[in-house]
């Protein structure tokens, strides 16, 4: 039953060829516009700055803990940054350590031995400036080989927040623009969910959706009477499978998706080599080049348009240039930034596409870090259920900010979480005590727990910003970023409600609150950096129009979230791709009528 | 290719085990009973006498019951010997000092309570050691009271991470396919 389709054989990339389109990046979004534009028929060279992992025999998803020899936890040269590190000190996070490799917080997730090479080693991609927890994938299929899976979509609360709220820049498009696209990503790619008719959080098209167990559909009974609503976790897995790709098969339930830094090794969840670039490269117009870090979106001087993009092999450390008649940046919204600023020219003398100045700023994210802990007295004891079978537990949409306006802060935020047990009983070390009664507690009360957390929605705001750090490099030579970032009040305030209603969310319910955490974590721990090339209608105040494409150089396009021009509080990754698929259609046309 | 290969055989026995879980337990049960403890292979990190009072003091955080094995089925002392046994790097290396220091003050605490070494004590004294080093567990001040802190929480991993621990103790039902998912799908 699980079986698994090799990925197609590479092409040679030829670099004396001028290609249709350069795409940089193959995550989500670099992974959608090499999809899309390969099935205009378009030749198409795909450039990764990671290498192509054997993902199935990385993240071993089945693998019990008792048959690793450190029971999944790294080796001790290796380190993974505290959040206390992130806390005290400012980046680089690596510098003067005695580890061999260190990696950003995600490594340490369960202790997780699996991810440490999807995640960079902090060592090579240093970064300076305000702390910031920030989390890099560097291989084929970028972050999407270890997110989350909560694929939710925008509203018109979030495109059109200007003018429901008058802060920041409403977005240059509508729901209606999007929901067509949002729609064809449901169904090439696969989505679990259940209708609950939410303007401000539109349903998909959903595949079979996945269940509660008995706590969550008492918080979901009773948050009803609040006229709030908990639904089970969206997630961007196919649950009943996709019938035109080989590549992935359908979710068994087999659990532990939440033990490590996520991964799917059968390819139910979403990533984007399976979903996207492999049956790319089957149409035969795609050529893939990992181990290829680009550095410099290049420009023909009589043009000032794209001509193609300069970039390093990370294993031989020649340099090179690949040329296109259209460039499509999908970096990742910190790492495109980078790449933009980092490209100047006499032509773009502040970095391509950047005649705005906007490029590196507005830079926003969603705030973590309040989390309510609460045990159900009817649970302890029970029979044990699963509770882990299954891609993720619950999530609760936003509730502030729709009608009524809250005194203390604009926006909104929603809930991840989930009750029951894991594979290994998380709460065993608080459980006090030790002997027979200890083991029983720990063994009564492991399904009766139901935990959440908070995701808000940051502000953006143009002194949040990253730019070009004028001294330090990463391993290869390039500049690296600087960061310019910090929580504002808004989202102070915010986190602050998040606690408290996430209480009386659990003591309505009657469910016993253990803890209640106000305190917000550090920049940049929820991985979903956003804004910093957006998208608008003045090319005075930003980078991008509708299409994701540079009000400066007409070739040039930032399909990533970098173009978000607000972060809402809703999960990026399906909007991202959403927005890419519609932009790269627009892509094709355009250079099919030789407008770029 | 061949990484694909062990790949696979992970798999299978992955699903093998799981499918296996309930046969496997008697056979589990009775190797870790009859197991007599002078062929057990000599500790890589500590001393015999260290690795015996390591192996009691697990045992008496988490004992074997009439639900599932313990702490010494489970081998949990021989995990916390493997992982101490590491090459530990300067910045760490404090860590393998305090576990031997730990356990000697365990055995101090003992003579002063009991008048007898840990193990020499009887099952209740033994208690007795623990429970005053587990006095502050939330916020240890004493050496004992933070080497009980890092003993249960080494113990606590090693167990629940450990083939008794999920399948028997837990009787964790996940990491093997599923017709459908568990629990109740929303009926509005």
């Amino acid at each position: 039953m699980l079986f698994q389709v090799r990925p197609p054989a590479p092409k040679e990339a030829d670099l004396t060829t001028v290609y249709d389109a350069i795409v940089v990046g193959s995550g989500a979004a670099g992974g959608m516009a090499a999809h899309i534009l390969t099935s205009h028929g378009l030749n198409v060279l795909l450039l990764e700055a990671g290498r192509k992992l054997d993902i199935e025999s990385e993240l071993k998803s089945m693998e019990w803990p008792y048959d690793h020899p450190r029971r999944g936890e790294m080796p001790r040269d290796s380190h993974a940054i505290t959040l206390n590190e992130y806390t005290v000190r400012q980046p680089p996070y690596a510098q003067g350590t005695e580890y061999k490799h260190v990696y950003s917080y995600v490594q340490g997730w369960g202790g997780s031995d699996y991810s440490k090479n999807i995640v960079v080693d902090e060592k090579d991609h240093p970064y300076t400036g305000t702390k910031y927890a920030w989390v890099r994938a560097r291989l084929l299929g970028g972050k999407t080989a270890i997110w989350g899976r909560l694929a939710l979509r925008l509203s018109d609360y979030d495109f059109k927040a200007k003018t429901h709220d008058g802060y920041g820049e409403d977005w240059p498009i509508s729901y209606a623009d999007i929901q067509p696209y949002y729609d064809k990503v449901d169904l090439y790619l696969g989505i679990g969910g259940h209708k609950e008719n939410l303007p401000h959080l539109p349903d998909s098209l959903f595949q079979r959706t996945t269940r509660l167990n008995p706590s969550e559909v008492m918080l979901r009974q009773s948050l009803k009477k609040m006229n709030r609503v908990l639904t089970p976790y969206r997630a961007g897995v196919t649950t009943d499978g996709l019938k035109h790709n080989k590549y992935r098969s359908k979710c068994y339930g087999r659990g532990a998706c939440g033990r490590r830094a996520g991964g799917c090794d059968i390819h139910a969840a979403f990533d984007s080599p399976t979903g996207l670039i492999y049956p790319a490269m089957d149409t035969g117009h795609l050529t893939l080049r990992t181990n290829s870090t680009a550095y410099e979106v290049t420009v023909d001087p009589a043009t000032g348009k794209a001509r193609g993009v300069a970039f390093v092999d990370s294993q031989s450390g020649q340099h090179y240039e690949a040329k296109g008649k259209a460039v499509v940046v999908a970096a990742s919204t910190l790492e495109s930034a980078r790449l933009l600023l980092l490209s100047k020219s006499n032509a773009h003398p502040n970095g391509i596409g950047n005649s705005s100045g906007h490029v590196g700023h507005n830079f926003c994210e969603h705030v973590m870090g309040p989390s309510i802990l609460g045990r159900v007295k009817d649970l302890v004891g029970k029979p044990r259920t699963l509770d882990d079978g299954r891609p993720g537990g619950f999530y609760i949409p936003r509730y502030r900010n729709l009608e009524e306006r809250h005194p203390k802060f604009i926006r909104g935020y929603g809930f991840e979480g989930g009750g029951g047990t894991g594979m290994i009983p998380g709460r065993a070390l608080s459980t006090p005590g030790f002997g027979a009664d200890f083991k029983k507690t720990v063994r009564d009360e492991a399904g009766a727990f139901v935990h959440m957390g908070g995701f808000g929605e940051v502000l953006p705001r143009y002194e949040s910003a990253v730019s070009i750090d004028p001294t330090v490099k990463d391993r290869w030579g390039i500049p690296v970023l600087k960061f310019d970032y910090a929580f504002g009040d808004n989202e102070k305030q915010m986190a602050l409600d998040m606690a408290a209603t996430g209480k009386e969310m659990f003591e309505a319910a009657g469910i016993e609150v253990l803890h209640a955490d106000s305190d917000i974590l550090t920049e940049g721990w929820s991985i979903h950096e956003l804004g910093t090339a957006r998208m608008g209608r003045d090319p005075k105040t930003s980078v991008l129009n509708q299409f994701q494409q540079s009000h400066d150089v007409k070739n040039l396009f930032v399909v990533d979230g970098s173009s978000h021009v607000s972060a809402s509080c809703q999960n990026p990754t399906w909007t991202i791709m959403a927005l890419a698929w519609r932009s790269c259609d627009h892509l094709a046309d355009e250079l099919g009528k030789g407008n770029l | 290719m061949k990484r694909e290969d062990q790949a696979g055989l992970t798999r299978r026995d992955a699903l093998k085990i799981a499918a296996g879980a309930a046969l496997s337990v008697p056979v589990l049960f009775t190797r870790a009973m009859a197991a007599p403890a002078a062929s057990a292979p000599a500790p890589r990190f500590f001393t015999r006498e260290e690795f015996a009072l390591l192996d009691e003091l697990a045992e008496t955080i988490i004992p074997a019951d009439s639900h599932s094995p313990g702490a010494r089925a489970a081998k949990v002392a021989a995990y916390i010997d493997g992982r101490l046994a590491e090459a530990y790097l300067p910045v760490e290396a404090d860590v393998q000092q305090r576990w031997r220091d730990g356990l000697r003050r365990v055995d101090t605490l003992s003579q002063e309570m009991n008048g007898a070494a840990f193990l020499a004590a009887s099952a209740e004294k033994r208690v007795a050691v623990l429970t005053r080093m587990a006095a502050n567990e939330k916020e240890p001040k004493t050496p004992e009271e933070k080497f009980f802190r890092e003993l249960k929480g080494t113990t606590v991993h090693g167990y629940y991470t450990s083939e008794i621990g999920i399948h028997q103790e837990m009787e964790y039902k996940g990491n093997t396919l599923q017709q459908e998912y568990a629990g109740e799908e929303p009926t509005d």
